[in-house]
């Protein structure tokens, strides 16, 4: 139990220096703050939409009805039943975007088949595009349910989802949050290199994994309270969480998990708490292309193909459907995935360490 | 079996040679000092013998284990007190003391027990509970050695142990280390040639990654030194009398009116009788002992705080 004695070790050294601690746990909340103020939090200003409805069904009248429901979301009158007089009005800058329903939806919903909408903005308006789609896919799909299965159940008039906006940019936020703790996990081992209180450590007989779940045990307490307090202001400051609460702080801890398995190998490559710094080179590109603060539909395949390898996308997904409503079942995959990642961040950080034991 | 072998052990860092071909042999209960100026290797040994740094060539045994082969079965065994002050700073004593101990597999009242004999002994026991961050330079160093003995190992390593503490506290340190002498193999690290000649049973001097003399402080004295050296306290010395001294004797040194001369036989009455007839007034003169700085000058031609 090497390990148990390093950790407490570092637990201590963490918990009784008050400027860390702040930070680590003032953060959370600093972030969450500042995330909902600049989203709106509870009032966000509804966002002016047109629709074609080329489909005239009751299940797309019930979902246009779904829409306006939205609080976010302002209709404008008149819905359009021609899809050329609303290109026409898009064109002439009468309205700033249009969601065409086409024909065939109602057959879709009920075929259980994938449902296309489109929406149509002006391209040099790209910014409309990406701040309204993550709020039709939020609606639609607590309209007809996340796929796979198709699991379509008319729910009603009333959203359940208070502001689309937090509930779509919570997951990207708090995990963008999580990642933070790379660095912090990575400045303190490369501080204790620097200082050479490793090298003294490094003189017992603790071997590279009791270095590494020593390093890393300070930090589950504060991946725990962090993740609490994501959630709790989250919550308070419009968070609406359909799903199981539980499946999304598991989701949450998983991600941390990975976060620190990343700053124990920044640690263990780096010299010194400086060195540590170079760890936001990876942060902030990786958050950019899991979609932390935007989607990753308009990015090239090729970006896609790199964040769909790394585990952060999986985890903002899964968060985003599993608060939105998902169940566990449909999130499984990005489990596993999540999992196996903490696995070989930890067996990688493991072998990184030993190496700088003996120079 | 000796404590500590060695066998032509070297370390080069990008083409620089910090240690050369030591060879050392240190015996079991032994308190062994590597003495030598700043940089000429003496850390560098340690840190290969702690397991530290993989020696370039050579080899390296610990207690009969293979620094390089077993090296954690060499850890089990040895106690270090590195050269900076390494603690946790926000820990107490019981709190340090405590971590080395169990990551040595001592049980908990095992600890306990260790820790208040060491905080007795070194006089820490009125600040256990405090953090560290609050202690002087020699309170921590005295703790840094607590730690390095709180799980009773066979052979302990003290690099520089009283290296920037002022002349009490480095007295009070030198007390700790000999009361240890004979219970423990101790290899210590020092630039210092009064702690090498207060504490040492045998001392290696070191230079420029080489080991250039070994044995007891008075044998290195006398087998080494060729010169004596002698003190005078004089007035009215004059240009030619100095001129006929030097001409007389290997080297001359004037020290704040005092004049000092080495050869290999003084005769202490043949040079006052020279300076008297000369009209030379000599206040005092004195023979001097020769000391480990004037072995080491008479080895390496420079001085240890060069």
């Amino acid at each position: 139990m090497k390990f148990w004695e390093i950790g407490k070790r570092n637990l201590k050294e963490i918990y009784r220096n008050p400027i860390l601690l702040g930070f680590l746990l003032g953060m959370p909340v600093a972030f969450m703050l500042v995330f909902c103020a600049a989203a709106g939090g509870g009032q966000a200003s509804p966002i002016a939409m047109s629709i074609v409805d080329e489909d005239r069904s009751q299940t797309s009248s019930a979902f246009i009805q779904y829409l306006g429901s939205i609080e976010a979301i302002e209709l404008n009158e008149p819905i359009y039943s021609e899809k050329s007089q609303a290109q026409e009005d898009l064109e002439g800058g009468r309205i700033s975007f249009y969601l065409f329903i086409p024909s065939g939806f109602e057959e879709a919903k009920q075929a259980q088949q994938t449902v296309n909408l489109e929406l149509a903005y002006k391209e040099a308006d790209r910014m409309i595009g990406l701040q309204v789609k993550p709020i039709i896919e939020a609606v639609g799909s607590e309209f007809l349910g996340v796929a796979p299965p198709l699991n379509v159940e008319l729910k009603g008039a009333e959203s359940k989802i208070k502001n689309v906006v937090v509930n779509f940019y919570f997951p990207g936020i708090a995990i963008f949050g999580l990642m933070i703790l790379i660095s912090t996990a990575a400045g303190i081992i490369a501080g204790d290199r620097e200082k050479g209180f490793l090298a003294r450590m490094f003189t017992t007989p603790a071997r590279p994994w009791d270095f590494i779940l020593g390093y890393s045990l300070p930090f589950i307490p504060v991946l725990i309270v962090s993740t609490l307090i994501y959630l709790g202001v989250g919550m308070a400051l419009g968070l609406t969480v359909v799903g199981n609460l539980g499946h999304a702080f598991l989701i949450f801890f998983l991600i941390g998990l990975c976060s620190i398995g990343i700053g124990m190998i920044v640690g263990s490559l780096v010299k010194s708490e400086s060195q540590a710094g170079v760890s936001w080179i990876f942060i902030v590109p990786m958050a950019m292309i899991s979609g932390a603060w935007f989607t990753v539909e308009g990015m090239p395949s090729a970006i896609r193909s790199v964040a769909g390898a790394l585990p952060f996308i999986h985890a903002i997904d899964a968060s985003r459907a599993v608060l939105n409503g998902s169940s566990f079942s449909a999130i499984i995959l990005d489990i596993y995935w999540l999992v196996g990642w903490a696995v070989v961040l930890f067996a990688v950080g493991i072998v990184l360490f030993r190496r700088t034991m003996v120079s | 079996m000796n404590a500590v072998q060695t066998l032509k052990l070297t370390k080069k860092f990008d083409g620089l040679v910090a240690v050369n071909g030591v060879d050392l042999e240190i015996k079991k209960g032994e308190l062994f000092s590597l003495l030598g100026p700043n940089g000429a290797g003496k850390t560098t040994t340690i840190r290969m013998l702690c397991c530290l740094l993989k020696p370039t060539r050579g080899t390296a045994s610990v207690l009969g284990h293979d620094v390089v082969k077993t090296p954690f079965a060499v850890k089990k065994l040895i106690g270090v007190s590195p050269q900076d002050t390494i603690l946790s700073e926000r820990l107490n004593c019981w709190e340090n003391l405590a971590l080395i101990g169990k990551v040595h597999g001592l049980s908990s009242n095992e600890v306990t027990r260790r820790s208040k004999e060491l905080l007795e002994t070194m006089g820490l026991m009125e600040r256990a509970k405090d953090q560290v961050r609050k202690f002087s330079g020699g309170m921590k160093r005295r703790l840094s050695i607590a730690m390095a003995l709180v799980h009773d190992p066979q052979l302990l390593f003290l690099d520089e142990p009283t290296l920037g503490l002022d002349p009490q506290a480095r007295r009070t340190i030198w007390e700790y280390i000999a009361e240890l002498k004979g219970k423990k193999t101790i290899l210590l690290t020092t630039h210092y040639m009064e702690e090498a000649d207060f504490l040492s049973e045998r001392i290696g001097i070191i230079d420029e990654g080489r080991v250039v003399a070994l044995g007891t402080s008075q044998e290195l004295k006398t087998n080494l030194l060729e010169m004596r050296s002698m003190v005078v306290s004089t007035e009215n010395l004059t240009a030619e009398v100095m001129e006929d001294l030097q001409s007389k004797y290997s080297r001359l040194e004037k020290v704040k009116g005092r004049l000092k001369i080495y050869h290999k036989d003084l005769d202490f009455k043949e040079i006052v009788g020279y300076l008297h007839s000369r009209g030379v007034t000599v206040y005092s003169a004195a023979l001097e002992q020769p000391t480990l700085e004037d072995v080491f000058i008479q080895i390496t031609g420079k001085r240890l705080r060069d």
